[in-house]
């Protein structure tokens, strides 16, 4: 499930997989914008099948964060 | 119906992608009271599937005003051809927009003028300093009110944005340049749960969804394809499980399902669709493998067929293959097949088109024939950024057509043929009411046009302004009816002693009748009277103006390096069968 987690940030932001890592930030990623960040947030939404509230959207700073916030929502990514 | 749309994160990341070189160019500004983020990328992207080079300029977040006041802003520097303006009642009223009922009634009619005055006047100010038309939005409405269910009996925020909406259309119905988009049924069609999104408008202001980006954009793109002269003329249609249920051949015309009952009154209904088209211009033929005789008796005796012959310029029913058929279509009607769309139900028909014609848009039709209707309603390949007469009446036009063929067949030789036709021309300079049409020739005459420059409305403008430019038209006229305005050319008198032929076309629908040469007659009867020594004329060669190659040469002009040049003191002699009025 992580591995999907990562294909699927790759995607959006347009940066290799192998760039990413649990620590990755907006900062340490170019392509990760507020508007990438948003739409990030709505491709988790539909493959996971969850919804973020406004307080989690703000309150993701690194992939770690997401995988946080997915959790509450009862993701299970097996690493 | 619109087919499922792809995400948005696809078109983002598409669109960092170089575009491939097509021969049409456009230059698009967007511009929004809200964040719309994404739509200028996806525009960039559908633009270049369907072989379009866009250029987009988005301005920043509400930026509009000062945008389109402020002549030196990027928005004048970027030179848009095309510019959508997409608003919103929020950011339009503002306080207003939740506190209306601190205000009279009286007071929030005059909110709504006042409001409407003030982007009617931007939209003016635009036009005038830009070269540029402008799409402005309508306002969506709040399907919700402070005044609940009470909202219809006083004059509450919907009543408010109605009013705007309608006073809106009216007030810009008759403006050359501006268009108005209607975002309303945007939000009708996918529903404010679906576009409005409290996240996101929470968040970004951003008030139309990511998912439903993608098909405002296939809506925008629906006044695009038009301006660029993309828009599809004609429909080719199969007939079986096409324009009626079953297989007329096997199930007989009785057996066939056509009427008032489902699933017949599907087909009816898709007729009605097509009819409707139909008198809006769009061409219709048949391409269908099928008896002839089974076929055609349904076409003339069927009670529920709403189609008849006369809607049809032309019908090709028999055993033949269908590209071969389509070519025909094409080569009888005298139309391109990039401006033809194929309608069929086998999609193994559907393949072979698409395969030997990529020209052709070919629609497989859905299985399930409900969805024809919603499918053809949906499609943004038949609009006109403006209907002329011409357009109205082409259907009835290509039956004329059709006799004159018949006419033709039955005539030994040309010269009777054309006697008989009693062909009258009338020439005059363009103006206000004709110079849609004028541009509309320009953008579409591929055959006969001797130098192929395409000119917008405001260009056409510009020229019948200009004192030392002629723009005229001419208009045909024969004993089956009248074919409208088939021609026109543009003579450019910069020069004192040379007259310039800057353009000079003819629609395909009167070639070879001596048209040409009596519109050459006058052109040259003109030069001598205003005391031009010479004529001067070029030949521009494209894929498809082969039939103007000669044309120069005929009249009589005279090659001299890459022009042609008449000398005005020759004598031009003037085809004596054609009746010219000026």
């Amino acid at each position: 499930m992580s591995k999907k987690l990562f294909t699927l940030i790759s995607r959006v932001l347009d940066v290799s997989e192998t760039e990413l890592k649990d620590e990755s930030t907006p900062e340490s990623i170019e392509n990760w914008d507020s508007y990438n960040g948003l739409l990030l947030v709505d491709e988790l939404e539909s493959e996971f099948k969850v919804k973020f509230s406004v307080e989690e959207v703000y309150d993701v700073h690194s992939i770690l964060d997401i995988k946080r916030h997915l959790k509450t929502h009862g993701v299970i990514l097996d690493d | 119906m619109y087919p499922v749309e792809k995400n948005l994160s696809y078109y983002m990341r598409e669109s960092k992608k170089s575009d491939g070189n097509h021969g049409k160019k456009v230059k698009i500004a967007i511009l929004s009271s809200f964040t719309i983020t994404g739509l200028a990328e996806t525009i960039k992207v559908k633009c270049n599937q369907s072989k379009i080079n866009c250029i987009t300029y988005e301005s920043g977040y509400n930026q509009f005003n000062q945008e389109i006041l402020n002549s030196k802003s990027n928005l004048y520097q970027f030179n848009p051809e095309i510019t959508f303006l997409v608003i919103d009642a929020k950011n339009i009223f503002k306080d207003d927009f939740d506190l209306f009922y601190k205000k009279s009634i009286d007071e929030r009619k005059k909110i709504v003028d006042e409001k409407l005055d003030e982007i009617i006047e931007l939209t003016k100010i635009f036009v005038e300093k830009s070269n540029s038309k402008i799409v402005v939005s309508n306002l969506s409405i709040p399907s919700y009110s402070s005044l609940g269910i009470l909202e219809t009996k006083d004059f509450g925020i919907s009543q408010m944005i109605l009013e705007f909406n309608k006073k809106m259309n009216s007030r810009l119905k008759n403006e050359q340049s501006i268009y108005v988009y209607d975002l309303l049924q945007f939000y009708y069609r996918f529903g404010e749960q679906n576009v409005a999104e409290p996240h996101k408008i929470s968040i970004g202001d951003i008030k139309i969804a990511f998912d439903y980006i993608p098909y405002l954009a296939e809506e925008l793109i629906g006044y695009i394809k038009p301006y660029l002269g993309l828009n599809k003329k004609c429909i080719v249609l199969d007939l079986d499980n096409t324009l009626w249920g079953g297989i007329v051949g096997e199930d007989g015309f009785n057996g066939i399902k056509l009427g008032t009952e489902p699933p017949g009154n599907i087909f009816k209904e898709f007729q009605h669709w097509l009819l409707a088209l139909h008198n809006r211009g769009i061409i219709l033929a048949i391409n269908s493998k099928n008896n002839p005789d089974d076929a055609l008796k349904v076409i003339r005796k069927h009670k529920h067929m709403i189609l008849r012959e006369e809607h049809f310029a032309s019908m090709k029913i028999n055993w033949n293959d269908k590209i071969q058929n389509m070519k025909d279509i094409a080569d009888e009607i005298n139309i391109g097949l990039d401006s033809m769309v194929f309608f069929d139900d086998d999609p193994r028909n559907c393949e072979i088109v698409k395969m030997a014609l990529p020209q052709v848009l070919t629609i497989n039709l859905p299985k399930d024939p409900s969805f024809y209707v919603p499918l053809i309603q949906s499609m943004n390949n038949f609009n006109l950024l403006k209907i002329t007469n011409e357009d109205k009446k082409r259907g009835e036009m290509y039956f004329h057509q059709k006799q004159r063929s018949d006419l033709k067949n039955k005539t030994n030789n040309l010269e009777e043929y054309l006697g008989k036709l009693e062909t009258k021309v009338t020439i005059k300079n363009a103006d206000e009411t004709t110079i849609p049409r004028i541009s509309q020739l320009t953008m579409k005459t591929n055959q006969f046009n001797l130098t192929t420059k395409r000119y917008h409305e405001e260009e056409i403008r510009k020229m019948v302004n200009d004192s030392k430019i002629t723009v005229c038209y001419a208009q045909v006229e024969d004993k089956f009816g009248d074919n409208g305005i088939t021609g026109s050319f543009i003579l450019d008198s910069k020069d004192e002693k040379i007259l310039y032929v800057d353009t000079f076309l003819l629609s395909c629908r009167v070639i070879g009748r001596e048209v040409e040469q009596t519109i050459m007659s006058f052109i040259i009867d003109k030069a001598k009277k205003e005391g031009f020594s010479k004529i001067r004329a070029e030949f521009i060669p494209t894929k498809k103006n082969f039939p103007a190659s000669n044309f120069l040469e005929e009249c009589g002009f005279e090659k001299e390096d890459n022009h042609w040049i008449f000398n005005t003191s020759k004598e031009f002699k003037k085809p004596s069968i054609i009746g010219l009025n000026v």
